[in-house]
């Protein structure tokens, strides 16, 4: 909580040296979670929405609502949580290992010594690149999963034009805003939890390899817990998006 | 790790899995052969770490994930089609099928798998497994397989309280917090959309994962390198097998279980 203020604090404090930090860190990220995040998504989708949904849907004889029920499933809950697991698992760990090695070496107290302040030259950049990565990321996810829910149309000998109709008809903005904010606060929390545990690593061998599962333990719980308060006040707060068209 | 190219993750997935293949046999092996009778003490405290260490998180998870996704949107989207009764369909086939093995899996490779690492990568570190090996007793026996046997013994345990505080977590988002359906009408749709089966393929879904989850666990601890920095990057590394092969093993398994055949009391 205090290393989340911290970083909030000298994100905007001038000055502002964290730029090529920020991109690599970034790529980084970027470099790494892109194929697990395609292949977890596009088999989850496939499995828990389209084929189970899809049975559901095949004995009221309604299979074209598939699509609009890919809405609910893939860009509600599904895929920003699909990328929040990915982005914790995959992310959060090698952030987590690599600033825990660090710790371990002793590289975060030289930093000090010199004068750089590890919050801002380490956490505020991946800080941002975890918010903004998760949130696009979330996008790719919601694309893989309609892939899926496709590919399991597909499975049930349908036509897919209605599976695009119902999906467009029913998919608004607020849930595609609600989706890519709700995973921008994942991220959020997903690289200060992996910063924090990395950074207070300590106990030799044992220690960073503890410090990851500490910190992919705390991410998990903490995200299904904000998914559960965030899903709860938009489905409340935004009646019109539940209502099928 | 900071240079890594665009196809570092799946290359290195496809690179070590002939040695994780490997590996998982020859586990598997001593399991089967009954070497690990030999540690069974070991394997009963593993046991007991297990359910001490892991039992509250996982079904922490469980409950949480029985809330939100299956009991806010079961509610949601059953008032959505009109059919506000019909939240228990929802919250059995969401809960039993597909949600509760994924938070199994879930939580299963975090806790467990990533924490599996760490220790026995430490072990490797720490030169203790050479130590074993010196004096005679197979490593690969006393560490790995008698996890392996372990968890066998303690998760489909586990995992059916898991799959009850699903039940329990759906039940109070739908009847109690959001009252969409009387607790009587919820229970009759509920307990008519599930059968024996299902259960008993839902938990072979969930041991899939913990097999897998233990045996990556155990082969990326077992052949850390490279110091306090290897077990780190050896954990995350778990991670990011155990995340998509737990997402694979779900698909598989609603593909072979249920696939196209809803086995629902209506319709046909």
């Amino acid at each position: 909580m205090i290393l989340t203020g911290k970083t909030l604090l000298s994100a905007i404090r001038p000055p502002h040296p964290y730029g090529t930090e920020f991109v690599q860190q970034f790529m980084f990220v970027l470099r790494l979670c892109w194929f697990p995040l395609l292949v977890s998504t596009v088999a989850i989708c496939y499995g828990a929405p389209g084929l189970q949904a899809g049975n559901a849907l095949v004995i009221f004889g309604a299979l074209d609502r598939l699509g609009g029920f890919f809405v609910l499933a893939s860009i509600r809950e599904i895929g920003p949580n699909v990328t929040a697991i990915v982005v914790a698992g995959v992310g959060g760990t090698a952030i987590t290992a690599d600033l825990g090695a660090r710790k371990i070496r002793e590289e975060l107290d030289a930093l000090q010594v010199l004068g750089v302040d590890p919050v801002k030259n380490l956490v505020v950049p991946r800080f941002l690149a975890l918010m903004i990565i998760t949130g696009l990321f979330n996008i790719f996810a919601v694309m893989f999963g309609l892939f899926g829910g496709m590919l399991a149309t597909i499975t049930f000998d349908a036509p897919l034009g209605p599976f695009f109709a119902t999906l467009l008809s029913n998919a608004s903005t607020t849930d595609l805003w609600g989706s890519v904010l709700k995973t921008t606060l994942f991220g959020a929390i997903i690289a200060i939890v992996s910063c924090y545990k990395g950074m207070t690593a300590s106990g030799g061998a044992e220690g960073v390899g503890r410090a990851v599962n500490q910190g992919v333990v705390i991410e998990f719980l903490a995200i299904f817990s904000f998914n559960y308060v965030f899903t709860q006040t938009l489905l409340a707060t935004h009646p019109e998006i539940s209502v099928i068209k | 790790m900071m240079g890594a190219s665009w196809l570092e993750v799946p290359r290195d997935l496809l690179h070590s899995l002939g040695d994780i293949a490997k590996f998982c046999w020859r586990v598997l092996v001593e399991v089967l052969e009954g070497r690990t009778i030999k540690f069974f003490g070991e394997t009963l405290r593993q046991a007991g770490i297990l359910i001490i260490g892991s039992g509250l998180v996982i079904w922490g998870l469980a409950f949480i994930l029985g809330l939100s996704i299956c009991g806010v949107e079961a509610a949601y989207f059953n008032r959505s089609i009109g059919a506000p009764a019909y939240a228990g369909w929802f919250g059995a086939w969401c809960d039993l099928r597909e949600a509760m093995p994924y938070a199994f899996g879930y939580m299963m490779s975090a806790k467990v798998g990533t924490g599996l690492v760490a220790e026995i990568g430490a072990m490797r570190i720490n030169e203790e497994i050479d130590a074993l090996d010196v004096m005679g007793i197979s490593s690969l026996t006393f560490l790995c397989s008698t996890r392996l046997l372990a968890a066998w013994v303690v998760l489909p345990f586990m995992y059916v309280i898991a799959v009850g505080v699903g039940f329990f977590a759906t039940y109070l988002a739908i009847v109690q917090q959001i009252g969409e359906v009387s607790a009587g009408g919820y229970s009759l749709i509920f307990w008519m959309f599930q059968n024996p089966p299902d259960l008993f393929f839902s938990t072979i879904k969930g041991m899939a994962m913990a097999t897998v989850i233990v045996l990556v666990g155990c082969y990326y601890g077992y052949t850390a390198s490279g110091g306090p920095v290897g077990v780190g990057t050896a954990t995350a590394k778990s991670m990011v097998l155990n995340t998509v092969l737990v997402h694979i093993l779900g698909m598989l398994g609603t593909q072979i279980f249920w696939g196209t055949n809803p086995r629902a009391p209506i319709g046909g």
